[in-house]
C-alpha cells in the first residue's frame, strides 16, 4: 500500500542461528516483501568440526567414535554404515546374530529419532503437549538402548565384525513391552495430532515437492517417500538381514508437509514390525566374527556403502591407499541434500509456513556441517 | 536394464572408460572415467535417464584433483561413479544448471579443496567461515595448535 507515501521495499530477516525452530545452529537469511519470502539463503557450517579431516588422521578403529557424533539422533545408522563399509573393504563377514542385534538396535534408534522429530516439529507449530507424549515414549526406547550400549545419545556400539554385547532376556522382554506400549499410543497420536484441525491447516498443501524436484536435488528419505517415490535403501539396495523381514515402505500422495509427517509416523510402526520379527527369528551363535584383524590395513581401493538413516541415505565413501589410515572418507549425509532444496521451495511462502517446511525436512544440523 | 541404457546413452560421448563395476566389492554398478569438459554432457545424459546426483567428492593427489560424482536411481538400483581428473591449476565445469542439487556439493568441494567451478552461480564457501583463507582437506594442510 503506497497510499500514505510509505515506500515499498524488501527487507532482510535473519532466522537463526539460535532460533528454536532451526533445530541446531542453522541460519537462514530471508529477503521479504511484506509477509512473503522472496529469497531464502541457508547459511550452514556453524557446527563444522572437520570429521572428514579427522578421518584422514586416524586409523580405522580410531574413527569409530566420530560416527556417533555426526547425526546424533540416529547415530547407530552411521555406526552401521561405516562398519559395513570397512568390513566390505577388508572382506570381513559378520555372523548372523551380530547382524540381528545391529538391526534391532538400529531400528530402535530410528524410532527414537522419529519420536523426537514428531515432538519437536509440533513444538515448532505451536503445540506443546505432543512433545511430552513423544519424549515419554522415547525415554523407554532410550532406556533399552542405554541398557545394551551404555549410552543414551552418541552411540559407539558396533565394531568391525559384529557387536561387542549380546542381547539378553531382559532386553528382549523390555523390547516387547516397548512395542506393545508404543502400539497402544498410535491412537493417541492420531487423535491428538493427525486429526487436529489446526495441524491439518498448517500442513496440508504446504511445502509441495514434486518427484522431478526430488531427482534434480538428490533428495532421499522421507522427503522422497512423502512425494510418492518408494525409495528406501533397506528395500532398494538391501543390506544386513533386512531382506528377511516383512515390512512396508509408507509413501505419501501429494508431497506436502502433511505427507512427510504421515510417512514418518507410519515408518515407526514398520520399525516396530521389523524389531518384532527380528526378536522372533534371531538365531543362536556368535555375535563377533572370529578372525578380526588386530591391525586394519585394507588394500588400495574404494568402496561406497549406503544405509537408510532416519533422514535418508547415508553413504560412506572410503578411499584407501593401503595404509592403516584412510586416504579419504566422504560422508554423504542426507540432510545436506535435503536442505539444499529450501531456497527453491521457500519462495513465495509465509514465514510461518517456512517454519513448517524447514521442520518437515527434519534437518540435523551437525550432520550437515560434519 | 538401466545399466545397459546408461552404457548405450553414454557411447556417443567417447568417454575414457565405461565399465561395469564389481558391485560386491565397491558398491558400483558402473564405473566411468571422463575428462572435465565432458562432465556436463554426462550429467545431462544421467538426468535424462532419471538418475539423481547422490554425492560429489573431491580427492587431492599430488598432481591433480579427482572429482567423484555418484549417481543413483530411485526406480532401479544402478550406482554410477564418474571419476574426473582435474589438474591442480584448472577449473572444472559446473553441473549446477543441470542438477541444482550439485550447487551445494560444488561449493563444498571449493570450500574444502579450492577447486573452482566455471560458471557456478554462487561459488562461496559453505562450511567454513566466508573469510577463511585455507582449504582444509588439501593434503598439505595440517591443523596445528597455532591454527586452532
Amino acid at each position: 500500500m503506497l497510499e500514505r507515501g510509505i515506500e515499498e521495499k524488501t527487507y532482510v530477516l535473519n532466522l537463526g542461528p539460535q532460533h528454536p525452530s532451526t533445530h541446531g545452529v542453522l541460519r537462514v537469511e530471508l529477503e521479504m516483501e511484506g509477509e512473503f519470502i522472496t529469497k531464502a539463503d541457508p547459511d550452514i557450517g556453524y557446527g563444522h568440526r572437520g570429521h572428514e579431516h579427522m578421518a584422514e588422521n586416524r586409523t580405522y578403529p580410531q574413527f569409530l567414535p566420530n560416527m556417533g557424533r555426526v547425526d546424533y539422533l540416529h547415530a547407530l545408522a552411521y555406526n552401521q554404515g561405516y562398519c559395513m563399509a570397512v568390513e566390505k573393504l577388508i572382506g570381513l563377514e559378520v555372523p548372523e546374530r551380530g547382524e540381528f542385534v545391529r538391526v534391532i538396535t538400529a531400528e530402535l534408534n530410528r524410532i527414537t529419532s522419529h519420536l523426537l522429530w514428531v515432538g519437536a516439529y509440533l513444538l515448532d507449530l505451536g503445540a506443546f503437549t505432543p512433545f511430552l507424549y513423544c519424549f515419554d515414549d522415547r525415554e523407554n526406547a532410550l532406556d533399552l538402548l542405554d541398557y545394551l550400549t551404555g549410552s543414551r545419545l552418541t552411540y559407539c556400539f558396533y565394531r568391525f565384525g559384529g557387536v561387542p554385547v549380546d542381547i539378553d532376556d531382559d532386553f528382549t522382554e523390555g523390547c516387547r513391552k516397548f512395542i506393545q506400549r508404543l502400539r497402544s499410543r498410535w491412537v493417541d497420536y492420531d487423535n491428538l495430532v493427525t486429526k487436529n484441525v489446526i495441524f491439518i491447516h498448517r500442513t496440508r498443501d504446504v511445502g509441495l515437492i514434486t518427484q522431478e524436484q526430488c531427482i534434480r536435488y538428490g533428495l532421499t528419505g522421507p522427503m522422497v517417500r512423502g512425494s510418492g517415490l518408494p525409495f528406501d535403501i533397506r528395500r532398494s539396495e538391501p543390506y544386513s538381514v533386512y531382506p528377511r523381514f516383512d515390512f512396508e515402505i509408507p509413501i505419501g500422495e501429494r508431497g506436502d508437509v502433511m505427507d512427510r509427517y504421515l510417512v514418518r509416523l507410519r515408518e515407526m510402526e514398520q520399525s516396530l514390525r521389523i524389531i518384532e520379527q527380528a526378536l522372533d527369528k534371531i538365531p543362536n551363535g556368535p555375535i563377533m566374527a572370529e578372525k578380526v584383524p588386530k591391525r586394519i590395513k585394507p588394500a588400495a581401493g574404494e568402496v561406497y556403502m549406503a544405509v537408510e538413516s532416519a533422514r535418508g541415505e547415508f553413504g560412506c565413501y572410503i578411499v584407501s591407499e593401503g595404509n592403516p589410515k584412510p586416504y579419504r572418507i566422504k560422508l554423504r549425509v542426507p540432510s545436506f541434500g535435503n536442505l539444499s532444496i529450501l531456497p527453491e521451495i521457500a519462495v513465495d511462502t509465509l514465514v510461518a509456513d517456512l517454519v513448517a517446511i524447514l521442520g518437515s525436512i527434519d534437518v540435523v544440523v551437525p550432520e550437515i556441517d560434519r | 536394464m538401466l545399466r545397459d541404457n546408461i552404457h548405450k546413452a553414454l557411447a556417443p560421448l567417447n568417454l575414457e572408460q565405461v565399465e561395469s563395476g564389481d558391485y560386491a566389492k565397491t558398491g558400483y554398478h558402473l564405473e566411468i572415467t571422463a575428462a572435465p569438459e565432458q562432465i556436463p554432457e554426462v550429467a545431462k545424459t544421467m538426468l535424462s535417464l532419471g538418475c539423481f546426483l547422490e554425492s560429489l567428492t573431491g580427492l587431492h593427489y599430488p598432481e591433480h584433483f579427482t572429482l567423484v560424482y555418484h549417481f543413483n536411481n530411485f526406480g532401479e538400483l544402478c550406482r554410477t561413479a564418474v571419476h574426473v581428473k582435474v589438474p591442480l591449476d584448472q577449473e572444472a565445469p559446473t553441473i549446477s544448471h543441470i542438477y541444482p542439487g550439485a550447487n551445494w556439493y560444488e561449493r563444498e568441494a571449493y570450500d574444502l579443496y579450492g577447486v573452482r567451478f566455471t560458471d557456478h552461480p554462487d561459488l562461496r564457501r559453505i562450511l567454513l567461515p566466508f573469510e577463511a583463507d585455507f582449504h582444509p582437506l588439501l593434503k598439505k594442510f595440517e591443523a596445528s595448535s597455532a591454527d586452532a
